[in-house]
C-alpha cells in the first residue's frame, strides 16, 4: 500500500510591524509588511506622524515670517526648501533679484545637496549593516558644511536665510577662501565613502538586483530627483528648466542604468563630486555687488496671482504652489513634496524581495519624513 | 574578496587619524561672530536705561507669537529733568524661548536696534527643569547685556 | 585520588579542579570586560572618535558601570512568555561557553583538565549554544525574536561544518613524539597540538585554512558580517529582545566570553600558543608570565581583527550567507582535508601543503567574486508576486 506523503506544509503569512519607533525608518515612519518565510508579500505604509500643519500655518504669516516654515518641512536641504519659496514669492510679486545673490543660492543650494547626500550615505551605511563607521564620516563631513552655514547665517540648520529679492544680509569676508576648505574636505570624505563601500562585495551583493523599478514605471508614478536617474531617465530640472544661473553652467545629469539600490548609491555619490565641480564654476563667476534690490518694500503685498515654481531639491522635485488674493499673506501654499511622491513605489519595489531587502530599499529611496508628512 | 580588504585599508586609515571627538562641556567650541541663539535686550550704557521703547514692532512681526510687550511712560525723560530722549520705555517685556523658532526677523525689524540675537554659548546653555522657566522677564533678558558681556553682531 | 596544584602536594582531585574552575572564572570574568571596553575604544578609533572617556580615568570603569546599571533594571517577563523555554534560554547559552574553558591551554601543562579528546568536546559544547537561542527566541512570544532565532540556528548550523573540518584539518597533521622515538600524526589533544607547533606554526602549513577558521568563527560568534540574527537595524535585537537587565547581560557575556575562547583557540591551534618561538622549555627557562603574556598577544591579533571586520563590512543576508557556507567554504574545506590526507599517506613533503593553501586562498578569492557578480536568483514565487503587485 502506497501512503502518499502531503505535498505542502500548511503555513501562514507573518505580519510585521515595522513600527513608529524604529531604528531604521528615517524618522516615524510605519510600515507593515506580510512576511510569508523571509519573501515579502505585502505592504502598507501609514505616514502622517509628523504632520505638523506647515501649509496651513503659512496662511497665518506674511510672506516673509513664511521663510521660518519653510526650513522645517525639509531639515536636511533648508535652503532647496527656502528656494522654491521665495522664487514663488518673487514670480508673483516679479521682483528682481540681483546677480550675485543668485550666484550665492547657487552655491549655497549646492552646498546643502552635498551635506544632504554625505546624510544619506551615512544613513544608509547602516541600514546595510556596517556598525556606524559610514555614519561617523558622514558626519564629520557635515560638520565642515553646517559650521561654515552657522558662519554666514548664523544657524546651523534652519538658516531663514532667503529673503524675496535676494538674501537677508552679506555673506562674510572670507567667504570664498572657507567654501573651498569645505570643498576640499568633502573631496576626501568621497573618496572615504568610495573605498569602504563601494567595491566590497558583501555591499555589492546585498544591494544589486534589489529594488528594481523600470523607468517606464518610474516616469509613471511621478518620481523624480536622483531615484529616477538612476532608472536611466536623465530628467535634472536644472537642466530641463533652468532656474537661477543654470543654464550658464557646463554639467550633464548624472544617471545609471540598473534602476537598482546599487546604483541609487552610485548616482548620489557621483552627485556630490558633481556638485563640488559646480560650486568651483560659480566661485569664478562671482563678483561684488548689491544682494538686494534697491527699493524692497517693508511689508510685501503681492497683487492677484497664482505661482508654481519647482526646484531640484536633493530628493527630487520640491514645488511651491502659492495663491495670492492680495494681501500681504498668501491665500493658499501647497508643497509638492519630492519625498511623497517618491514613497509611493516602496510597496512595488519591494514585494518579492527579502524582509532584509525592504529595509535597504526604504533607506535608498531617501525620505525625510519632515517633507513626507510637512 | 578584494573589495572587503579595500574596506578594511580605509578604516585602518582612519584608525591612524586624530579623532574629531570634542570634549565637551569641558571644551567649547568657539562661535562665530553671527551665531544666532535666542534674543535677548539690550542696555544702552550713557543713559542706564534699556534701548527697547516698547514699540510693539517685534511682537507683531513674530511668526509664533512668542513676545509680550507693555510699555509706560519714560520717567527719565528730557520733560523730567532726565537725560533720556526716549519718551516711553519698556515695562515688562516677556520673551517665551520654548516657542521661539530664532528666526531673526525680531531683530530685522526694530527700529531702535534694541533687541538682538544672543550669539555666546550663555544662550545656548538655557535648561531648565520646569518649561514654564523658559519665559524670560525683563530683568533676565537684560542681564547679560548689562553685565556687558554681549558683543551683538548687526547686519548692514 | 589526589594530586598536586602549584606545588601543593596531595590535593585532593575534586578540591584542585574547583581551585581551578574558580581561577578560571573569576580570570574570565575580568577579561571578558576589558574586553567589551577594548571593543568600544577600539571601534572608536577606526571611527575617528574617542570612545568611552567619563566613566574612571579613560572610561577604564565604563563596563563595570554597564554591569550596575544592568542588574538594577527590572525583570520583565511577557506575559504569554512560555515560562521553561524564556528562563532557561539564558542559562543554556552561557553555560556551555564555560564549559568550553575546560579544554584551553594558557600556559605549559596549565589546563582545568587535559582531556584527550579536547578539540571534539570544544565543538560538542559550542553546538549546545545554539539550542539556546533558539529557546530564548521561541520562548518570547514575539515575532522578531522568532525570526532572529530561527536565523541563528541556521547560522550555526550552517558554519559549523566548516569550523569542524578547519579544525579536523589541522588535527590531522599534528605530529606526536611517542615514547619509542616514533612519530605519531593526528592527535586532538591541545597540549600536544601546541607543543607539537615548537618549530614552526600551523599559520604556515594551512593558511587556507585559517582564513576559513576565521570566517567560520566570526559566524560562529555572530559576529559581523554574520550578525543578522542580532541585526541592530532590522529586528532589533533578535531571540533577545525581550529580555532585560541580568538575563540580557548573560547573553552579552556568552558572546564575549566565547569571543575569547574563540581566540585563545586560534592562538593555540594556529599560532603556536605558548610553544613558538620559545621551543621545548621547562619553567625556568621560560617564566609562566612570559609565556602567559605570549599567549594573550597571540589572542589579541585575533580580537583585534574580529573588532576591524565590525568597523568596515556591511552584513550579508540570510540568504547569502547560508550560500557562501555551503557552497564556498565546505567544498574548499573538504578538498583541504583530502589533500592532507593525501601528504599524510604518501609522506610528500610539507611545503605541498603550503602551496596548496595559498592556491586554496585565490580559489576563494575567485568564488566570492564570481558568486557576486552573478544576478540574483530570487524564487520563481517572489517573480509572481512582483509582477502581480504592479
Amino acid at each position: 500500500m502506497v501512503v502518499e506523503a502531503p505535498s505542502e506544509f500548511e503555513t501562514q503569512d507573518l505580519l510585521i510591524n515595522v513600527g513608529p519607533q524604529h531604528p531604521s525608518t528615517h524618522g516615524v515612519f510605519r510600515m507593515v509588511l506580510e512576511i510569508d518565510g523571509e519573501v515579502v508579500k505585502d505592504l502598507v505604509p501609514y505616514i502622517g506622524y509628523l504632520h505638523r500643519g506647515a501649509e496651513k500655518l503659512c496662511e497665518n504669516n506674511d510672506f516673509r515670517q513664511g521663510i521660518g516654515y519653510m526650513d522645517r518641512t525639509e531639515y536636511l536641504a533648508a535652503h532647496n526648501a527656502e528656494l522654491s519659496y521665495v522664487m514663488a514669492v518673487e514670480a508673483l510679486g516679479e521682483i528682481e533679484v540681483p546677480e550675485r545673490a543668485q550666484w550665492i543660492r547657487m552655491i549655497l543650494c549646492e552646498l546643502n545637496r552635498i551635506s544632504s547626500h554625505f546624510m544619506f550615505l551615512g544613513a544608509f551605511g547602516i541600514d546595510v549593516g556596517v556598525f556606524g563607521t559610514p555614519f561617523i564620516y558622514a558626519w564629520r563631513e557635515r560638520e565642515t558644511i553646517i559650521d561654515l552655514f552657522e558662519e554666514i547665517s548664523g544657524d546651523r540648520m534652519m538658516y531663514a536665510y532667503f529673503r524675496a529679492g535676494g538674501l537677508a544680509w552679506e555673506v562674510p569676508a572670507n567667504f570664498e577662501n572657507r567654501v573651498r576648505e569645505v570643498l576640499a574636505s568633502a573631496q576626501q570624505g568621497v573618496k572615504d565613502f568610495d573605498g569602504l563601500l563601494t567595491e566590497n562585495e558583501i555591499f555589492i551583493a546585498r544591494t544589486k538586483g534589489v529594488g528594481f523599478i523600470s523607468a517606464e514605471d518610474a516616469i509613471e508614478m511621478g518620481m523624480s530627483g536622483p531615484t529616477i536617474r538612476a532608472s536611466g531617465v536623465p530628467l535634472d530640472i536644472r537642466k530641463t528648466e533652468p532656474y537661477l544661473f543654470y543654464d550658464q553652467l557646463d554639467f550633464e545629469p548624472i544617471t545609471a542604468n540598473g534602476g537598482d539600490v546599487f546604483d541609487r548609491y552610485i548616482v548620489r555619490l557621483q552627485e556630490i563630486s558633481q556638485s563640488i565641480d559646480l560650486i568651483g564654476q560659480c566661485l569664478e563667476r562671482l563678483q561684488p555687488g548689491p544682494i538686494t534690490p534697491e527699493r524692497m518694500p517693508r511689508m510685501l503685498r503681492l497683487p492677484e496671482g497664482e505661482a508654481y515654481i519647482r526646484t531640484e531639491a536633493p530628493r527630487g522635485e520640491y514645488g511651491v504652489y502659492m495663491v495670492s488674493k492680495g494681501g500681504n499673506k498668501p491665500h493658499r501654499l501647497k508643497v509638492r513634496s519630492a519625498c511623497l511622491s517618491n514613497l509611493q513605489v516602496l510597496k512595488q519595489m519591494s514585494v518579492g524581495q527579502y524582509v532584509a531587502d525592504a529595509i535597504i530599499i526604504l533607506g535608498s529611496i531617501d525620505i525625510v519624513l519632515s517633507e513626507v508628512d510637512r | 574578496m578584494k573589495g572587503i580588504l579595500k574596506s578594511m585599508m580605509v578604516t585602518a586609515s582612519t584608525f591612524a587619524r586624530k579623532p574629531v571627538t570634542r570634549e565637551y562641556p569641558e571644551s567649547h567650541r568657539e562661535l562665530p561672530e553671527r551665531d544666532r541663539a535666542f534674543p535677548l535686550l539690550l542696555w544702552d550704557e550713557d543713559i542706564n536705561e534699556p534701548f527697547c521703547t516698547g514699540c510693539h514692532a517685534c511682537e507683531r512681526a513674530c511668526p509664533v507669537e512668542c513676545m509680550t510687550v507693555i510699555m509706560k511712560d519714560n520717567p527719565n525723560h528730557t520733560a523730567h529733568d532726565g537725560p533720556s530722549k526716549r519718551r516711553k520705555i519698556i515695562d515688562s517685556f516677556y520673551i517665551d524661548y520654548g516657542r521661539c523658532m530664532r528666526c531673526n526677523i525680531c531683530v530685522e525689524v526694530c527700529n531702535f536696534e534694541a533687541i538682538a540675537m544672543n550669539n555666546t554659548w550663555q544662550g545656548h546653555e538655557t535648561s531648565v527643569y520646569d518649561r514654564s522657566d523658559l519665559v524670560m522677564d525683563l530683568p533676565q533678558l537684560l542681564a547679560e547685556s548689562k553685565a556687558g558681556e554681549i558683543q551683538e553682531w548687526v547686519a548692514e | 585520588m589526589s594530586t598536586e596544584i602549584f606545588g601543593i602536594e596531595n590535593v585532593n582531585v575534586w578540591v584542585d579542579g574547583l581551585i581551578r574552575v574558580l581561577l578560571i572564572v573569576g580570570f574570565m570574568t575580568v577579561v571578558v570586560m576589558g574586553l567589551i571596553y577594548g571593543e568600544r575604544k577600539i571601534l572608536a578609533r577606526f571611527q575617528q572618535r574617542l570612545g568611552p572617556t567619563r566613566t574612571g580615568p579613560m572610561g577604564l570603569l565604563q563596563s563595570v558601570a554597564d554591569a550596575l546599571k544592568l542588574v538594577g533594571k527590572e525583570d520583565l517577563r511577557p506575559r504569554n512568555a512560555d515560562p521553561w523555554t524564556f528562563e532557561l534560554a539564558p542559562y543554556l547559552v552561557f553555560v556551555p561557553v564555560f564549559l568550553g574553558f575546560v579544554i584551553v591551554p594558557f600556559v605549559l601543562d596549565w589546563q582545568i583538565r587535559i582531556l584527550e579528546l579536547g578539540l571534539l568536546y570544544f565543538v560538542a559544547i559550542t553546538g549546545v549554544n545554539i539550542v539556546g537561542w533558539i529557546m530564548a527566541g521561541w520562548g518570547s512570544d514575539n515575532r522578531y525574536a522568532m525570526i532572529g532565532g530561527m536565523r541563528a540556528a541556521a547560522q550555526g548550523i550552517s558554519y559549523e561544518l566548516p569550523l569542524v573540518l578547519a579544525l579536523v584539518s589541522v588535527a590531522m597533521v599534528v605530529e606526536v613524539p611517542l615514547a619509542d622515538g616514533e612519530v605519531a600524526r593526528g592527535s586532538l589533544n591541545l597540549n600536544e597540538i601546541v607543543a607539537s607547533q615548537h618549530e614552526v606554526p600551523n599559520i604556515v602549513w594551512q593558511p587556507l585554512v585559517v582564513v576559513v577558521f576565521f570566517i567560520a568563527g566570526l559566524a560562529e560568534l555572530n559576529r559581523t558580517p554574520f550578525d543578522i540574527p542580532v541585526g541592530e537595524s532590522e529586528v532589533v535585537g533578535g531571540p533577545f529582545v525581550e529580555y532585560s537587565g541580568i538575563r540580557w547581560s548573560m547573553f552579552f557575556l556568552a558572546e564575549y566570553a566565547a569571543l575569547l575562547i574563540m581566540s585563545l583557540l586560534f592562538a593555540a591551534v594556529f599560532l603556536g600558543g605558548w610553544a613558538w618561538p620559545a621551543g621545548i622549555f621547562t619553567d625556568e627557562d621560560w617564566p609562566r608570565w612570559a609565556q602567559a603574556l605570549l599567549v594573550a598577544g597571540k589572542a589579541s591579533i585575533f580580537v583585534f581583527m574580529v573588532f576591524w571586520v565590525r568597523a568596515s563590512v556591511p552584513r550579508l543576508r540570510i540568504d547569502q550567507l547560508m550560500g557562501f557556507s555551503w557552497k564556498i567554504l565546505l567544498p574548499l574545506m573538504l578538498a583541504q582535508v583530502m589533500v592532507n590526507g593525501l601528504v599524510l599517506v604518501y609522506d610528500w613533503p610539507e611545503i605541498i601543503l603550503t602551496v596548496v593553501g595559498l592556491i586554496g586562498i585565490v580559489a576563494l578569492f575567485a568564488m566570492v567574486d564570481r558568486a557576486v557578480r552573478q544576478p540574483r536568483q530570487r524564487p520563481a514565487s517572489a517573480a509572481q508576486l512582483q509582477s502581480e503587485a504592479v
